[in-house]
């Protein structure tokens, strides 16, 4: 049953950093995604979460190439989406959607809801003739909710909620088979959250969608998540099912992390015990040594700066893992010198050629 | 009880718009004690902003009519002279809002802002005033504080930024801080940081908090008291416990059910869809005749929903079940019976 | 597509319908505009009398009471009558007439002057601003290369080079105009270019031609719409001072700059041979400058958001 569908594996996106002036030499790099290895199966939501600034954005655009990985291999169905070319990438493009954050800035303000709706079936081709195109925008408005009789209004007529339902009919248009959400319920009041989620999970049911569900929020990310995994500053440190993640987490990342959420109860949150994180999220152009958390985590003990941690099976959750020293010292040891240019290491062929970090146009 | 460090009376705010009146605040009434917490809770369209911009005289006058009365520490805050708001803001009101970048000057060092905002409102030297700035950033938790003062904002994180906001909000320990949407743009980690500090900071200095948000979690964690705005109006207010634990206004049980909620038990390994508030708020400039939530309301429980407009009312069955001496209000014709 | 697991499903349970919002009519962007300019007064008698005048340049032929060139000797500078009501210069030509015929050259000149820079300009604004890196380095180089240039010199440059003649004048005052054409669209592009549509658009799979022309271009135009009525008068004027100086177009044919040139010569015994040219000069530069004026305020997306909600 669950077969992968889209798999990562050592996924770098490195920005790098030029000094000012005619020159502009490279002088570091933002590693704002740094080794992620990843598996998403056929049909299962799969929730990203993970605080801002920790990749997990930019990992699920360069998934599609919507940012040039600068190194590693994103696998979709079988093929290797950084080896595409032109054409091929197109045909990725129809079946791999995203939905946005902001539904205000999603939609061209001066181009109708069915202009929106119809530009991918115009891009690749799809329901020839005018007459079958808008029968399929009303048919895809229907889905989402909306009444197809708004096709002609403007953006700027609707509310978020509205617009977002826009933005995923936009994103169903080529009939894709995965879909990732990029926070796409964080500027949503709460009511209209919950009718954005309840959606999204039914169009997942009844399409047979594959979903990456990118979120900062832990709560929404459970509740609608088969799985969850969590990134901190590049990395994919802990990932399992939603329930033994939710319930059982095995990272101290993750536990904090857990530990910080709001829940509506007030007997709850006067009688929670939270673990309150010292400092702030070091800046991803200066990534610790061996374990990226250990300058922040509470449990950090001898290993954790020399070896960097691999994913590991934690847990009695099946397919539950964490790259964490507690559960034993796996992974690659790390020369001190690490901030010199790298030795030999595994991922060096791969990240050196190709043009960093690029947009994808 | 000891008097109130802040009395908001019948506040009303009207906006001119090129769409017509916006009644954007219709009518609001609470107190806020010392060393006390009132959430304002509503989403997006609420009036909850509003109805604090109003009180610290921050609408524009061209458009706004703000009737009512504020009284802080006793004194009529919309009844202020400008010169006098000004003395008042810092020792009487400190304020916190969402983007920490927009309220500091991004070409000025921490500690010059800092400095600026005490010598304004107390006569001190500038050393001494340099002095008690590195004492407030070390009270709000930055590191290092004696090189953080040199520090611009761009130099910090969002977290830390916001902490020099508050420091500076705190800087003249005034009687009620206000905070809009702080948390908002922080992650959960920090937001948790910024929540234990503002409450430690509270129960040391005594200072009346109102705490504007639309994240019902963070209200359950920090408010004493909650009061639901929508359309401009108190919906329900009590107690944080008896507001989220046993919510009697259509609307606040909307709102709560829209949350996913991890307490509650799976059935067949998924979580149940989640209940929604069908529609969107009503706009400000054409607003309902009775209820203002009836058109949206699942209930409809009462012949006058439509057309008249209910009163404030002591949830009397449920503030006795609960022997709570605190009252518990909601502004609904179908409140009791309606579970 | 996969067999989807379908633990308690209710499989196709509508969602709640939200309402649609209060109908307003889906109006196009460009009558709303239309709509907003007619609020502003002075913009829309601005663009009146700018209709007027193309009018006039339009009809010349029909609506000057006198041929350019009907000379008569016994009536040479004449003051202003009821049979001339602008008087007439040293050859007693009427210069009610000269200043009727003379605004198709100058307005010719200056219309397709600027469409010249307008398109010239806009491509390499929207290929800079929208592809970066060496693509913008090589082309605003040159256009600060070009802009670098006193913009009389480079005109007078490029008739030297290539002859005097309305031809010339407007290839000579459109490539004056290409940089700031340019400019303008390469800092509007960089800000469209950054939004989520245009990324949204890039998501589904649009080309990189479809992307500028559906949704970057669109988007860019307005402050390209107002520097087009800016340059408009400005172009207007340089056809004016180029005639002026002898490099528009050729005597006899009227202009207003070569008239304003020629009434140098009688400014003492004939106020009205220079005045009533330059006073149509005046007139229409004034009206473009007014009625870009207001383009940039109805332009301004910032004017369209009051009508939004005013919630937070």
């Amino acid at each position: 049953m669950s077969d992968v569908l889209l798999s990562a594996r050592g996924l770098e996106v490195h920005f790098p950093i030029r000094s000012g002036g005619a020159l502009r030499r490279t002088t570091g790099a933002v590693r704002a995604v740094d080794g992620v290895d990843l598996d998403i199966h056929r049909g299962e939501t799969l929730g990203l979460v993970g605080e801002s600034g920790c990749g997990k954005s930019t990992l699920g655009n360069a998934l599609l190439r919507l940012v040039e990985p600068t190194g590693g291999t994103v696998t979709f169905d079988g093929t290797d989406v950084t080896a595409l070319g032109r054409r091929q990438l197109r045909e990725l493009r129809r079946r791999a959607g995203m939905v946005f954050q902001d539904p205000f800035a999603s939609l061209d303000p001066r181009r109708t809801v069915a202009q929106t709706v119809s530009e991918p079936l115009e891009v690749h081709g799809l329901h020839g003739g005018r007459r079958e195109r808008t029968a399929r925008v009303g048919e895809l408005l229907e889905l989402v909710g909306l009444d197809p009789a708004v096709a002609d209004r403007y953006p700027h007529e609707f509310s978020g909620g509205q617009r977002q339902r826009v933005g995923i009919a936009r994103a169903l248009a080529g009939e894709p088979d995965f879909l990732v959400c990029d926070e796409a319920i964080a500027s949503l009041d709460v009511s209209v959250q919950a009718q954005v989620l309840n959606l999204l999970r039914r169009l997942q049911q009844q399409l047979g969608l594959t979903l990456l569900f990118i979120s900062h929020d832990l709560s929404a990310v459970r509740h609608v998540a088969d799985r969850i995994a969590v990134m901190y500053l590049g990395r994919v440190v802990e990932v399992g099912p939603a329930e033994a993640v939710g319930t059982h987490p095995q990272m101290p990342y993750t536990q904090a992390l857990l530990s910080a959420v709001p829940v509506p109860h007030p007997e709850l949150e006067r009688n929670r015990q939270r673990i309150v994180l010292r400092g702030d999220v070091p800046s991803p152009a200066a990534v610790p040594s061996g374990c990226r958390f250990r300058t922040r985590c509470p449990q950090a003990f001898e290993p954790c700066p020399d070896v960097d941690p691999a994913l590991q099976p934690v847990g009695p959750a099946d397919g539950h893992l964490a790259a964490c020293h507690l559960h034993g010292v796996v992974g690659t040891p790390v020369s001190r010198e690490d901030d010199v240019p790298e030795g030999p290491t595994p991922g060096d062929a791969a990240r050196a050629p190709r043009d960093a970090g690029r947009e994808r146009r | 009880m000891t008097a109130p460090v802040l009395a908001v009376e019948d506040l009303r705010v009207q906006l001119r718009t090129p769409r017509g009146t916006a009644h954007v605040v219709n009518g609001l009434d609470y107190t806020v004690g010392p060393g006390e917490t009132v959430a304002v809770v509503g989403e997006s369209g609420s009036g909850k902003s509003v109805s604090v911009l109003a009180l610290m005289g921050l609408l524009p006058a061209r458009t706004a009519t703000v009737t009512g009365r504020a009284l802080l520490q006793g004194e009529d805050l919309l009844a202020m002279s400008p010169d006098r708001l000004r003395q008042v803001r810092g020792p009487g009101i400190g304020m916190v809002f969402q983007d920490p970048m927009t309220s500091l000057n991004p070409v000025l060092t921490v500690g010059r802002q800092l400095v600026e905002g005490i010598r304004a409102h107390q006569q001190v030297t500038r050393q001494a005033a340099r002095a008690r700035a590195v004492e407030l950033l070390a009270e709000v938790g930055l590191p290092d504080p004696q090189r953080a003062v040199d520090r611009y904002p761009h130099e910090l994180s969002g977290g830390m930024r916001q902490r020099v906001v508050i420091a500076i909000a705190l800087s003249n320990s005034p009687a009620l801080l206000v905070a809009d949407e702080a948390t908002t743009a922080l992650d959960v980690t920090v937001q948790a940081q910024i929540i234990d500090l503002v409450e430690r900071l509270q129960s040391e200095h005594g200072t009346g908090v109102v705490w504007i948000t639309h994240d019902l979690g963070v209200v359950a964690g920090i408010a004493d008291r909650v009061l639901v705005m929508y359309g401009g109006r108190c919906v329900e207010d009590g107690t944080v416990d008896d507001v989220l634990e046993r919510p009697a206004h259509p609307y606040t049980r909307g709102l709560l059910g829209a949350l996913p909620d991890l307490a509650e038990p799976l059935s067949d390994g998924r979580r149940p869809d989640l209940a929604t508030i069908p529609g969107v708020p009503p706009p400000p400039t054409d607003l309902p005749a009775g209820c203002v939530f009836w058109p949206r309301c699942p209930v409809r429980g009462d012949a006058r929903c439509e057309t008249e407009q209910p009163p404030l009312a002591f949830v009397e069955s449920l503030s006795r079940a609960t022997g709570s001496s605190l009252p518990h209000r909601a502004a609904t014709w179908c409140g009791e019976g309606a579970r | 597509m996969t067999q989807l697991p379908t633990p308690g499903a209710n499989p196709a349970e509508p969602p709640p319908a939200e309402p649609i919002p209060p109908s307003r009519p889906a109006r196009p962007r460009w009558r709303e505009t239309l709509g907003l300019l007619a609020r502003n007064p002075t913009a829309a008698v601005s663009a009146v009398v700018l209709v007027l005048i193309v009018l006039v340049a339009l009809f010349d032929e029909t609506l000057a009471p006198d041929g350019p060139n009907d000379q008569d000797q016994s009536i040479a500078l004449q003051p202003p009558s009821w049979s001339h009501p602008f008087g007439t210069d040293e050859f007693g030509r009427d210069i009610l007439s000269r200043v009727v015929l003379g605004a198709g050259t100058s307005l010719r000149v200056g219309f397709l002057s600027v469409a010249f820079a307008l398109v010239v300009g806009t491509l390499i604004g929207l290929l800079a601003g929208f592809y970066g890196k060496w693509v913008d380095d090589v082309l605003m180089r040159l256009m600060d290369m070009l802009f670098a240039f006193p913009a009389v010199l480079l005109a007078i440059a490029v008739v030297a080079i290539r002859g005097t003649g309305p031809a010339n004048a407007i290839l000579a005052i459109g490539i004056v105009y290409v940089p700031i054409f340019a400019r303008v669209t390469r800092a509007s592009v960089l800000g469209v270019r950054e939004e989520v549509y245009v990324r949204a658009s890039r998501s589904i799979g649009a080309s990189d031609f479809r992307l500028l022309t559906r949704h970057v271009l669109p988007n860019a135009a307005p402050p390209i719409i107002v520097q087009t009525s800016i340059s408009l008068a400005f172009a207007v004027l340089a056809e004016a001072a180029l005639s002026f100086l002898g490099l528009g177009p050729r005597r006899p044919n009227p202009s207003w700059g070569l008239m304003l040139a020629d009434g140098r010569g009688f400014i003492e015994q004939a106020w009205w041979y220079s005045v009533f040219p330059g006073l149509a000069i005046v007139l229409t530069v004034l009206c473009f400058n007014l009625l870009g004026d207001g383009l940039r305020d109805v332009l301004d997306p910032r004017q369209r958001t009051l009508t939004a909600g005013s919630g937070r």
